[in-house]
């Protein structure tokens, strides 16, 4: 048996009812990653000793503490944005090399209690700013489906890690499609919850009114295994909204009877022949499981891109003002400390995010905050009302995830308009709170195509059932980078 | 100068302007950069423009996007952070606490 083919929920069937160990079962995950990792490059900090160490911990276990452990022995990619005592945590950035937190985030302590075995850290766009993991500070990682293209961002070693079956489940983040785009990129599932669903407590900050956590995977029940662990208020995050983890149900009945809205605007022009393709004959798929494609409109969409990027990096602007080379991190020295804190930021940050602080602080600073950041947020409010409304009349929303297919590297990484362009079909659901999923939908030109469903604030147990009901009737997947053909 | 001159819309920023941003931004900029910055972000706020094809007169910013009340915890001691842990990542620590560069003109052993 080949255990990195294996699901999360097969690891935890397999060690609890002692078919395999821990041990095996992270033994071969090792392999696998050691195996395929020189070509993709996801990890930014992965250590094999603490991974046999705590799976073997983990088999010594009483049989009663492993019966309770929903996810006992799987082993977990964590993004390096996510705070973890035992690894190093970069966000992707020079500001921050060396740094070692001295506490978990709420989410790594979560996966940890319930018997995850966290491998490594993965690559990322600097800070979560970015589409294609290119604007890391450390290595650019590629996608597994073609090592000549990106695997998208700004979560790409996640889902790369997901797609080359180095570990079964991973956590992203996502602000304004930073699990979904490189999910769909790199063929696997990938959830932004509902604003609020996951704490944030220990995720460094990007854009605090929009980042969300959330699982990559390639099952809908793995997905649904790992947001059961990871959901939920939390004493440390004031936003962690107090409602209580999604349950797994797969829907009954089937999709018979169910309302999918397919807005007029996400299906317009520049988006790519093949994606659109796919997108048909995935409509039809839907239309044969008895689904009703009630047609409307979210009129704002074609303002979200100025809207997203007017409030992010707002946002973001402050956030990063807390890298000054006094608490942690990078120190440029010199006398003077206004100086202390120009140069530490100039050598420490990447182009893109002086980009983005040089942005939000502009429309931040007097004179054009009106102008600029209250009238991102007004619109924010009417992109938001488009979404209330159309939920009056449907269950879900579905539309591409991206409007092109991944695109090679260093295709992209010159034209800062054109990269936010691309995120136009995902940063609606940041700037309305809602969840969004992106699925694989099939492959075109061998490159994966993703499909996203939108659902209504707290709706993702309605949303994994569907998804999951859905999913049972795409052709078999085979995966990439098979190393003798086999398969699964 | 008035930001709004350029007829309700703020007009395209000068690499001086860039400069003044940098600096409130507390990020050094060499000349390159800023000519490269100033070019991209002009392209960027250009684009912004269309936002002001909308009335959003009587529209209520979003401050808050899930209408929930913020959960409060119970008002409970529980242990910080040591002094120790707290520090150990600073470039420079004397005593428990951070030290910068001197900010106050005086005597060094004053």
């Amino acid at each position: 048996m080949k255990m990195y083919n294996l699901s999360a929920a097969d690891i935890v069937r397999g060690v609890r009812a002692g078919t395999f160990s821990a041990e095996a079962c992270a033994a071969g995950v090792l392999d696998r990653i050691r195996a395929v990792e020189p070509d993709v490059r996801a990890f930014l900090h992965w250590d094999p000793d603490a991974v046999m160490q705590r799976a073997e911990e983990l088999d010594r276990l009483p049989a009663d503490t492993k019966a309770r452990l929903p996810l006992l022995g799987v082993p977990v990619a964590v993004k390096d944005n996510m705070l973890t005592r035992q690894m190093p945590t970069t966000a992707g950035s020079r500001i921050l090399g060396g740094f070692r937190s001295p506490y978990d985030a709420t989410v790594v302590e979560r996966i940890e209690q319930a018997g995850a075995i966290v491998v490594g850290k993965t690559n990322l766009d600097e800070f979560a700013m970015g589409s294609s993991t290119e604007h890391s500070a450390f290595q650019v990682t590629r996608n597994p489906w073609d090592v000549s293209r990106v695997p998208g961002g700004s979560s790409g070693g996640s889902a790369a890690a997901v797609a080359a079956r180095m570990v079964p489940l991973a956590l992203g983040s996502d602000t304004g499609g930073s699990i979904r785009q490189p999910a769909a990129f790199c063929g696997v599932m990938g959830l932004k919850p509902t604003y609020g669903r996951v704490s944030r407590y220990g995720l460094i900050a990007f854009a605090s009114s929009l980042d969300q956590i959330g699982p990559f995977a390639r099952t809908v029940e793995d997905m649904a295994l790992m947001m059961q662990v990871i959901a939920g208020p939390d004493p440390r995050d004031s936003t962690a909204l107090d409602a209580p983890a999604p349950a797994f149900r797969p829907r009954p009945g089937g999709l018979a009877g169910l309302r999918i809205g397919l807005p007029a605007e996400y299906y317009g022009e520049g988006i790519d022949p093949r994606i659109r393709d796919v997108m048909d004959q995935t409509l039809d798929r839907l239309r044969d499981l008895g689904v009703e494609l009630v047609p409307i409109s979210l009129p704002h969409t074609a303002y979200a891109i100025a809207t997203y990027y007017l409030v992010a990096p707002a946002e973001a602007s402050s956030n990063l003002s807390r890298y000054d080379g006094v608490r942690y991190g990078l120190r440029v020295a010199d006398r003077d400390l206004v100086t202390m804190y120009e140069e530490t930021r100039a050598e420490g940050f990447g182009d893109e995010v002086k980009r983005r602080i040089l942005l939000g602080t502009h429309a931040l600073s007097a004179g054009y905050y009106d102008a600029y950041y209250l009238k991102a947020q007004k619109v924010r409010s009417l992109i938001r009302q488009d979404f209330e409304q159309a939920f009056r009349s449907v269950d879900f929303v579905v539309t591409p995830t991206t409007p092109d297919l991944p695109f090679t590297l260093g295709e992209r990484s010159d034209d800062p308009l054109k990269m936010y362009l691309s995120d136009i079909f995902t940063v609606t659901a940041n700037l309305a709170g809602i969840p969004g999923v992106s699925v694989p939908a099939g492959l075109a030109d061998g490159l994966p195509v993703g499909l996203q469903w939108l659902a209504p604030a707290l709706a993702e147990e309605a949303l994994l059932g569907a998804v999951h009901e859905f999913c049972r009737h795409l052709p078999p997947v085979s995966w990439p980078m098979e190393e003798d053909g086999d398969g699964r | 100068m008035d930001p709004m001159a350029g007829g309700g819309y703020p007009l395209a920023l000068s690499e001086q302007e860039v400069r003044h941003v940098a600096r409130l931004a507390r990020l050094r900029l060499d000349a390159r950069e800023v000519e490269g910055l100033a070019r991209d972000l002009n392209r960027v706020l250009e684009y912004m423009r269309q936002l002001n094809e909308l009335d959003t007169e009587s529209v209520e910013p979003t401050w808050q996007v899930v209408p929930q009340a913020a959960p409060l915890r119970a008002d409970a001691l529980a242990p910080s952070l040591p002094v120790d842990a707290a520090v150990a990542n600073a470039p420079e620590v004397v005593d428990g606490m951070f030290v910068v560069p001197r900010i106050i003109e005086g005597d060094a052993d004053a």
